[in-house]
């Protein structure tokens, strides 16, 4: 299968903070790949600099056959359109939602690609069959939905885009158990024909078995990585 | 003292502040811009109107297009030389000030120097007939700065909350991070918000202009007003600054009728001072509904 993702000798950080150290990882199509780490050790600083939304970076980030890194010292955000174009999919840790518009207007922001946004009628659809409780909830302003169903709206709206790459950053974080399982149980449930995914998460338990590699990540680099064969032997014994 | 007189009064000045207001509130939200430049844009679209009628034709229509269609283009000028290249770097809300200000005394000596400093005046817009309802005279340039000013604001308010680029700006205005997440550019959208806004402006330009003369520095005053009145509705607010321009427009003409004009910024920041020790955030603030539990 091609390559999506290709980082080559990454670093990144913010101001005189350098988070990521060096890093190479390579991703390819139709691979479901878990990040675990602990807390600041670079996860969400990695999927930043693949958006271009750190303070600063240096390395070559190839993504879907274009360079879309390169040294940059300033500027966070300034190119992340073009990547986000590109067919990147970020849904970021604490959600990042736009707290005075309703559930409907939030998964049409995430179709705003203009490919995307002709369809959004039937992308919507989609979405709701995967998280159905927001369904009676189109109408209704995020800043009063629950933790969890502001999770969904999160995750819905990057998946109202055909992304080439998903990159969903600790999912469960801060839920219940029991929905943080739903909630990773839709992200699973994706199809990656021709793309591929990336979840950070701490909690391991819910990742084993179920990706296709999981890879460890420890101040600022990639440290080992375990296949899906060896994490299944490894829930047997 | 004649309270109809002094209502009618505030409504409209409410309108035409409130215009600039909104203008102000939009770009300090979606741009984190606080464009002081608007003194510049409404002198310029004033200007802009008058040599439509002078050279072009003095067709109310096309006169009124003229001045919000200059004023746009004074937005966009704006955006390209202070937001383009400004905002990302360091400190940018400090600098952006400073950078539009300089627009503003920049281009209002540009247009002393190119224009005169002698007033002009706009022809006649709406007219000179008068409608009495109840004892109360409206003249006709009263009703057409109070319509002018809903229909637009309405218009824009739906255009924000129906097209696709108006989602683009509300999204900007709550959580530009998230914005960049899901593909909206910054920078263009910098100049529709921008082109947007200086439009709003150039109207209020060419409605004051039925009761004041255009002069180079004209803009200097609504900008004030403009710039305090966003600030009491909240920054960033569009309905704050809309109540806030009703509450300082009525304040205005209250106090312009029973103490006299030159009193008119005292009373003004007195209440915006009083009103924001007792809610820091403004009037949207109070507005602001929390979850349901």
């Amino acid at each position: 299968m091609h390559e999506i993702l290709n980082v080559n000798g990454l670093s990144a950080g913010y101001g005189p903070l350098r988070v990521i150290h060096d890093l190479d990882l390579t991703i390819k199509a139709g691979e479901r790949v878990g990040l675990v780490g602990l807390n600041g050790h670079g996860k969400t600083t990695l999927f930043y600099a693949i958006a271009g939304l750190t303070g600063w970076q240096r390395g070559s980030i190839v993504f879907n056959g274009r360079e879309v890194g390169g040294t940059r010292s300033q500027g966070p955000g300034r190119y992340t359109h073009l990547i986000v174009r590109q067919g990147l999919a970020l849904m970021p840790q604490a959600d990042e939602l736009f707290h005075g518009l309703t559930v409907e207007e939030h998964l049409d922001s995430g179709a705003f690609t203009k490919t995307a946004w002709k369809t959004r009628k039937q992308r919507k659809e989609r979405v709701l069959e995967l998280f159905a409780p927001l369904r009676d909830r189109l109408k209704t302003p995020v800043s009063r939905l629950s933790g969890g169903e502001r999770r969904m709206v999160s995750i819905g709206r990057g998946l109202m885009v055909d992304a080439k790459l998903y990159l969903s950053d600790e999912p469960s974080l801060g839920l219940a158990p029991k929905i943080g399982i739903g909630v990773m149980e839709a992200l699973l449930k994706i199809d990656l024909s021709g793309s591929a995914m990336i979840i950070a998460e701490q909690n391991v338990a819910l990742l084993e078995g179920r990706v296709d590699r999981v890879i460890g990540m420890h101040a600022g680099k990639l440290k080992g990585e375990a296949s899906l064969a060896s994490s299944i032997k490894r829930r047997k014994a | 003292m004649d309270i109809e007189f002094i209502l009618i009064n505030g409504i409209v000045i409410a309108c035409i502040y409130g215009l600039i207001a909104v203008a102000v509130s939009i770009t300090w939200s979606s741009l984190g811009l606080l464009n002081l430049g608007y003194g510049f844009i409404f002198a310029f679209a004033g200007y802009g109107a008058y040599v439509t009628s002078r050279s072009l034709s003095e067709y109310p229509p096309v006169v009124l297009a003229a001045g919000v269609l200059v004023g746009a283009v004074g937005g966009v000028i704006i955006c390209a030389l202070i937001f383009i290249p400004l905002h990302e770097k360091p400190n940018f809300t400090v600098r952006g000030m400073v950078g539009t200000l300089a627009i503003s005394l920049i281009g209002s000596q540009g247009l002393l120097w190119w224009f005169g400093p002698r007033n002009k005046a706009l022809p006649e817009i709406f007219g000179r007939w008068q409608v009495e309802i109840g004892g109360t005279v409206l003249t006709s340039d009263k009703i057409g700065i109070v319509v002018c000013s809903i229909v637009m604001l309405i218009l824009i308010v739906r255009w924000m909350r129906s097209s696709r680029r108006g989602l683009e700006i509300r999204a900007m205005m709550m959580n530009p991070h998230a914005a960049s997440i899901v593909g909206i550019g910054i920078r263009k959208t910098g100049f529709y918000v921008m082109g947007i806004t200086g439009a709003m402006t150039g109207l209020a330009a060419v409605l004051l202009s039925q009761t004041y003369y255009i002069s180079p520095f004209s803009g200097i005053t609504p900008l004030i007003k403009g710039v305090s009145i966003a600030l009491l509705g909240g920054l960033g607010s569009v309905r704050g600054a809309v109540i806030a321009s009703v509450i300082l427009g009525f304040a205005e003409s209250l106090t312009s009728t029973v103490l006299g004009g030159q009193y008119v910024l005292i009373t003004q920041f007195l209440i915006i001072i009083a009103i924001l020790m007792i809610r820091p955030r403004g009037i949207a603030g109070i507005l602001d509904v929390a979850r349901e539990q």
